[in-house]
């Protein structure tokens, strides 16, 4: 037996660093019930239930939603719903597009031998060791120059103009998750027992078949994986859709961030407090499926 | 055709590349020319890009100045050098961090109990699934001169009687440190944690049969063997931590000023896109460089692939 | 991890997904009057506000969700475009205003904000955006209207001129206001909190003469603006391209660098009331907040003189929606909409006709702090503030800003400078 296993130090360690990575979480949690509307101190719960709403100069004593009430205030704010709208929006279109693309990627390298595979794959790397900044203003600079180009030239007026907006977003994210989704598939196929496919060759399947009955199924495990990188990633994106968004196409980090440009109240905790809660579930989902399937 | 197809391997090969070809061509490699084709440029007197070839703008990155205080010609002005030195410390900085904090965590949800693991695991995934910027905020909130940290101390002060004046610790250098840590140590766990996870438990054995103790152990078979995981999770910290400028505009009060705020200000108020674009490439190159000596020396880490 | 818990995850967050987007459908702002928020309003009985009367018969008055009641257009115009693009400065307008424009219009109002000029002129010389309407400040607008980027106004569409305060208009930088219409004016001055700083500064000079005066200062995110203020305070022009007086400037500033502890452009305020700072240089609006929340906060005229300063609204050329555009000027400037800004962003107000409808106005209102008065006082504060009424001998001191042309990056080169101390 390994001694470092019970070692008191890595024990201590261990949990001082879940300490460290749960306390903001853990403020941010318990802020978003404040009773202080510039939400700097924490003044207290925001305690009663009531019809009206007494405002104590900054302090929100009362309310209709008691404790909950910067809950209530973020259920009203449109704005939010909209950013979470786009957010869901571009991560489901993105994830389903780059994982299709990457998924065909990764067969390719993988499985074959064709004279654009070095550059292929060499320009697959690229994204994962640049800057995200970089990657941002070069999609940037190179949007603007082409839709002024297009605009002119094809004299576009009102709203047939070409602008940033949603598409671009999706698109750059698009672009960006492609290598990790690439990546994550590879690595998959390499483990992969050929012998399978090509018993199902030997018994008559041809290629398509195969691939539907035999490899596909084998590599899901690793293209879901793939997904659920990508969606992540678009999930939590800003840099790049800061530089590539429009009118109309806020996302919630954007948004949340330029929340943080302004008076803060805790409004913006009732935010996080929800999308960790929901985070949480999702979680506690998977491990109780899991737990199940083992059984 | 469809048949010629079928038997033309390398022209399947390249028909399902083609899709990811055109994404990344259009919006990976275009881009970095179009920025090095404006990075040779001038800027005009309203901040617009005069096409030209001049290395002007990467002379002025490394401080080659010619509007002096001393009246002389040229000079060496230090301004940008000093901020490329600030990022590559940052980074440097908080890569070593996090693998200080990561390494103990990642040992021990490898040797925990295998039923275990996945909690533990969702336990530090947890953090990374909730929104970033959202992240950089609790931090303000911990922070901040009546935030709560400062709180926790004036009331244990209080207990104790000591005098006590709020420690100033938002917007420093200090703080930005903290946040990036914060943001980048699961980055670094999982990584670690894979390539923990795959040594077998005999070696250990062996080890203690052979009478090692814990030490040696760790310096001479648990180290060597997660080097992978430790240049995964180099890669996947170091290198945003170099175009960050988020956490240093947050964090940092705007005025920890890294390369990508130099990058941001460049496009946005000062317009120079000429000059933005320069620094850009050359964050990217000083990047691509340490990465690869990086590599080099310790492998490729292909246990990117940590899921 | 196994497939099926994959497909669940999956249908979960699919289903997450259509909850909120069924969700968003429900949500715009038609709700009942006593919908309880506590966002100041105007009481939902329908108070004293002369003008709410729907004038076309029948027709249910619209109420944003803070229950406020929206006023008719007037004129009310003929809106096909069912979009409308902001770029505004943050915490520039009021909710009430950009709801009660997407109720009565029907247009849905997306805005995209900036914290400063100069980031507002970049993203649109870019190129690729469409907005429709634009706050450029004065030193832009000559800049913008020499690059084309904003349009000739239609001043047959805008009734809305006849508001204003003559002495905002016809400035040197606009003098036919063909391009611009006003917005709000202000001054950028010293603010101190009188309880931290022992000795008031009265002039530019005082925050660095015998070092930094405060060790925790703030200063507004912008080159010029600092820059500018520091040159006046050595006796220079605020728009000087000397290389030799931008050298004094920058090394004033490098001496009070570490003493600055914040440099914000969009809420100066938030720092100020929490004590983080204590002196600084900031707006007039966030200094008059800052003042109603904490009175120890006092602003300053420096007797080298201020920074004068106006906003405008203006469009955008190409912009693709130029009907609600112009519905949009007329409508949220109306008397009975632009007092709002008085109450939540109290800056210099050029609209006359707002003012006058403020002036001794008894509807109930609730303001910034949450205390509940009458518009007609808080009238009474902002006349007789002088923050907010900055007086004719401040004004007449004052420096206007204007566009720096080729020495933009001498200014930016000391701005990151100073800011990397």
């Amino acid at each position: 037996m390994n001694p470092f296993r019970r070692s008191p130090f890595v024990i201590t360690a261990t949990m001082l660093v879940y300490a460290f990575l749960y306390l903001p979480i853990i403020v941010l949690v318990l802020y978003s019930f404040n009773a202080s509307r510039t939400n700097i101190v924490f003044t207290g719960f925001i305690t009663k239930y009531s019809d009206t709403v007494l405002a104590d100069g900054s302090n929100v004593i009362q309310s209709p939603c008691g404790p909950f009430h910067w809950f209530c205030e973020l259920s009203k704010n449109t704005d939010v719903i909209s950013a979470a709208k786009n957010t869901l929006t571009i991560a489901f279109i993105a994830t389903l597009i780059s994982t299709v693309v990457g998924t065909m990627a990764a067969l390719a390298l993988q499985r074959y031998d064709f004279k654009l595979k070095p550059f292929s794959q060499l320009s697959l790397y690229i994204p994962i060791v640049i800057p995200e900044i970089v990657m941002g203003i070069g999609i940037l600079t190179l949007f603007s120059q082409l839709f002024g180009f297009l605009n002119n030239a094809l004299n576009l007026n009102g709203d047939a103009r070409l602008s940033l907006g949603l598409g671009t977003v999706i698109v750059s994210h698009i672009a960006f998750m492609i290598p990790f989704v690439t990546l994550v598939v590879q690595a998959r196929l390499q483990g992969f027992e050929k012998a399978y496919e090509e018993a199902a060759m030997d018994l008559g399947a041809n290629e398509w078949i195969t691939f539907q009955r035999v490899t596909f199924p084998m590599i899901l495990p690793g293209v879901l994986s793939g997904a659920l990188l990508a969606f992540t990633l678009s999930l939590d994106d800003f840099v790049i859709t800061f530089f590539t968004n429009g009118p109309g196409s806020t996302t919630l980090p954007i948004y949340v961030y330029g929340l943080l440009r302004r008076i803060i109240t805790p409004q913006v905790n009732a935010l996080s407090t929800v999308w960790i809660a929901i985070v949480f579930l999702a979680v506690l989902a998977i491990q109780w499926v899991q737990n199940r399937e083992q059984k | 055709m469809l048949k010629r197809l079928r038997e033309n391997k390398s022209a399947q090969g390249t028909l399902l590349v083609v899709p990811t070809l055109i994404f990344m061509v259009g919006l990976l490699i275009i881009p970095l020319l179009l920025t090095l084709v404006i990075s040779f440029g001038q800027r005009s007197s309203d901040g617009n890009v005069i096409y030209s070839f001049s290395f002007a703008n990467y002379i002025r990155l490394i401080g080659y100045s010619t509007d002096c205080a001393s009246g002389a010609k040229i000079c060496f002005d230090p301004l940008y050098a000093q901020i490329m030195w600030r990022s590559l410390a940052l980074g440097f900085n908080t890569t070593a961090l996090v693998i200080i904090l990561a390494y103990p965590l990642a040992y021990f949800i490898a040797r925990a109990h295998p039923k275990r693991r996945n909690t533990y695991l969702f336990l530090v995934l947890i953090p990374l699934w909730t929104n970033f910027v959202i992240r950089v905020y609790a931090w303000m909130m911990l922070l901040r001169q009546e935030g709560v940290i400062n709180n926790i101390l004036e009331f244990f002060a209080g207990l104790l009687h000591i005098p006590f004046t709020p420690l100033n610790m938002l917007y420093t250098p200090g703080a930005v440190l903290v946040g990036m840590v914060y943001e980048f140590l699961p980055f670094m766990i999982l990584p670690i944690y894979t390539s923990l996870e795959k040594i077998d438990n005999s070696l250990y054995e062996a080890a203690a049969d052979l009478g090692a103790n814990s030490i040696r152990t760790l310096l001479r078979i648990t180290l060597p063997l997660s080097m992978p995981g430790i240049v995964a999770g180099t890669i996947l910290v170091f290198i945003p931590v170099m175009g960050t400028f988020i956490v240093s505009d947050i964090l940092g009060g705007r005025q920890v000023v890294l390369v990508g705020n130099l990058i941001q200000r460049q496009f946005l108020d000062a317009r120079d896109p000429t000059f933005g674009s320069a620094a850009s490439l050359v964050l990217m190159v000083l990047t691509l460089i340490v990465t690869y000596f990086y590599t080099r020396k310790f492998g490729f880490g292909e246990e990117i692939v940590a899921a | 991890m196994k497939k099926s818990v994959f497909w669940k995850l999956l249908a979960v967050v699919m289903v997450a997904g259509f909850v909120l987007a069924a969700c968003g459908g429900n949500v715009p702002a038609t709700t009942a009057p006593s919908s309880g928020g506590n966002a100041p309003t105007a009481a939902p009985s329908g108070g004293n506000s002369p003008t709410a009367a729907p004038s076309s018969g029948g027709a249910a008055p619209k109420v944003t969700s803070s229950g406020f009641v929206c006023p008719e257009p007037n004129p009310k115009v003929n809106v096909t475009s069912t979009q409308l693009n902001l770029f505004v400065w943050t915490e520039y307008i009021p909710t009430d205003i950009q709801e009660c424009f997407q109720l009565v219009y029907g247009v849905t109002v997306n805005r995209d904000e900036y914290s400063s000029n100069e980031e507002m002129y970049a993203k649109l010389s870019a190129g690729a955006t469409s907005y429709d309407i634009v706050q450029p400040t004065n030193n832009f607008v000559s800049l913008m209207i020499h690059n084309n980027m904003i349009q000739k106004l239609d001043k047959s569409k805008l009734s809305i001129m006849g508001n204003f305060d003559p002495s905002y208009l016809g400035l040197p930088y606009d003098p036919n206001n063909d391009y611009t219409v006003p917005y709000e004016a202000g001054t950028d001055a010293i603010v101190y909190n009188a309880d931290k700083i022992k000795t008031p500064p009265t002039s530019w000079s005082d925050l660095w003469k015998n070092g930094c005066l405060s060790k925790n200062m703030i200063m507004l995110d912008g080159a010029h603006d600092i820059i500018g203020a520091v040159l006046a305070g050595l006796g220079y022009d605020v728009n000087t391209k000397d290389p030799q007086q931008l050298d004094q400037a920058k090394a004033v500033l490098l001496k009070l660098a570490p003493c600055i502890k914040s440099y914000d452009s969009d809420s100066p305020k938030t720092s100020l009331i929490a004590g983080d700072v204590d002196l600084g240089i900031i707006w007039t609006g966030d200094a008059f907040l800052a003042q109603q929340e904490v009175p120890s906060i006092k602003y300053v005229y420096p007797t080298e003189g201020a920074i004068l300063w106006q906003d405008n609204y203006a469009i955008p050329t190409n912009a693709p929606h130029l009907d609600a555009a112009y519905a949009w000027l007329n409508y949220s400037m109306q008397a009975n909409m632009f007092w709002m800004m008085l109450r939540d962003f109290p800056y210099t107000n050029p609209n006359k006709a707002a003012l006058d409808y403020a002036k001794g106005n008894q509807m109930a209102v609730t303001d910034s702090n949450g205390n509940q008065t009458t518009l007609g006082a808080i009238y009474d504060a902002y006349i007789n503030s002088p923050i907010t009424n900055t007086p004719p001998d401040a004004i007449k001191a004052g420096h206007w800003l204007e566009d720096l042309g080729d020495a933009s990056p001498l200014y930016d080169k000391i701005w990151t400078e100073v800011k990397g101390k």
